[in-house]
């Protein structure tokens, strides 16, 4: 994938992102919503391609103001990511040189393969990653379960004993999906059907298409790492 | 300047610890009631969760879910109180409590004040702990704007 290819879909994915997070806003905030139609307006220019690194720089302001509006992150991770994604891609817009822009873009790519190596790692130091009970602990009584029919999930301990051990040896693997353009793409799909799951079972629905957005930065910087001949 | 760069630099440079320890878990409770000397609280849970979803509400959660999230904010509000950061998180949590109330209810609300405490959830050993980390300040309910 070519960068300016790569560059293209992830300014389409992370604006359709924003649009879809900002039509859910309106519906349910009412004070503040001039900065989430200011986003939905300036999401559609980017779409469009217009003005697009001002575009971007607008759109990093506006997410700062949004920062500040809710004093931190609205939905943790899923909001990080997000702003890591768009400052990646203003950050291309404004770099002088070519190198700066794939600096800028891989460091994006770096981030998502340390989203999962550094999730998978701080999981398996923890003993109670390794016998399944965080996990069932999750189920148990944390606030994520979409429902209360799943919190059942955790009268499960063989499943969930194999599941834990499947997402961390999955996230500790990833870096290694690097190797050649068919593991990568077969552990994103794998990633994928992983956030697909936590939407649908925890309701993180916002982790799902904010991860997938940052999918063309890494399809990009492993074809440049083999162009190099390493 | 500062409070820019603190908010937005956990978002340049991510600690991605996600799930890391399970944490106690936070559950919002609150209460309505008629006059401020009042002492007899009703408690009850602020949006919970249902108890069963179909396939197909599962898989259109994924496209459409700003109540859920919205929920998930609410738990960040509950935590941030809980590490110092009580007036805009309070001020958050309430304004929506009062906002899901009067959309519920078409009567009138003369002299009615809410309060919400924060209940952690928690294992120990194999029993499930429940304690009152936090009691809100009463709040007449008609004070709350619209969110």
């Amino acid at each position: 994938m070519s960068f300016e290819l790569a560059v293209r879909i992830t300014e389409i994915m992370i604006a359709l992102v924003f649009l879809h997070q900002s039509v859910e806003h309106l519906s349910v905030c009412k004070r503040g919503r001039g900065l989430f139609i200011v986003r939905i307006v300036m999401c559609v220019l980017l779409i469009v391609g217009v003005y697009t690194p001002w575009v971007c720089l607008g759109l990093v302001i506006n997410a700062l103001l949004i920062l500040h509006r809710f004093q931190g992150p609205y939905n943790g991770g899923s909001d990080r990511m997000g702003v890591l994604i768009l400052c990646a891609i203003t950050l291309v817009h404004f770099m002088p040189e070519q190198a700066w822009r794939e600096i800028a873009f891989g460091y994006l790519a770096m981030q998502l393969v340390l989203s999962y190596f550094i999730s998978g790692g701080v999981k398996i130091v923890n003993a109670d990653w390794r016998s399944g009970r965080a996990l069932a602990d999750v189920f148990l009584f944390s606030a994520y379960p979409a429902s209360e029919s799943m919190r059942g999930w955790a009268e499960k301990p063989r499943l969930l004993f194999v599941m834990s051990w499947a997402v961390m040896v999955f996230e500790l693997v990833f870096p290694f999906a690097m190797l050649s353009q068919e593991t990568l793409i077969a552990a994103l799909v794998i990633a994928g059907v992983f956030h697909l799951g936590n939407a649908c079972i925890f309701g993180l629905n916002r982790f799902f298409w904010v991860w997938l957005a940052a999918y063309p930065s890494i399809l990009w910087l492993q074809g440049r790492i083999l162009d190099l001949g390493y | 300047m500062l409070t820019s760069m603190k908010l937005i630099l956990p978002a340049l440079i991510p600690s991605w610890r996600f799930f890391d320890v399970i944490a106690p878990s936070p559950r919002i409770e609150f209460s309505v009631f008629e006059g401020v000397d009042s002492v007899e609280r009703d408690w009850h849970e602020f949006r919970p969760r249902p108890d069963h979803l179909s396939m197909i509400e599962i898989i259109k959660r994924v496209f459409w879910n700003p109540s859920w999230n919205e929920s998930l904010f609410m738990m960040s509000c509950a935590e941030r109180i809980m590490a110092g950061q009580e007036e805009h998180s309070r001020h958050a949590i309430m304004q929506r409590i009062c906002n899901d109330y009067k959309a519920a209810l078409d009567d009138v609300m003369n002299d009615r004040f809410v309060q919400f405490r924060l209940v952690f959830v928690s294992r120990e050993g194999d029993e499930i702990r429940r304690h009152v980390a936090y009691t809100s300040p009463l709040e007449r309910l008609d004070d709350e704007a619209q969110i």
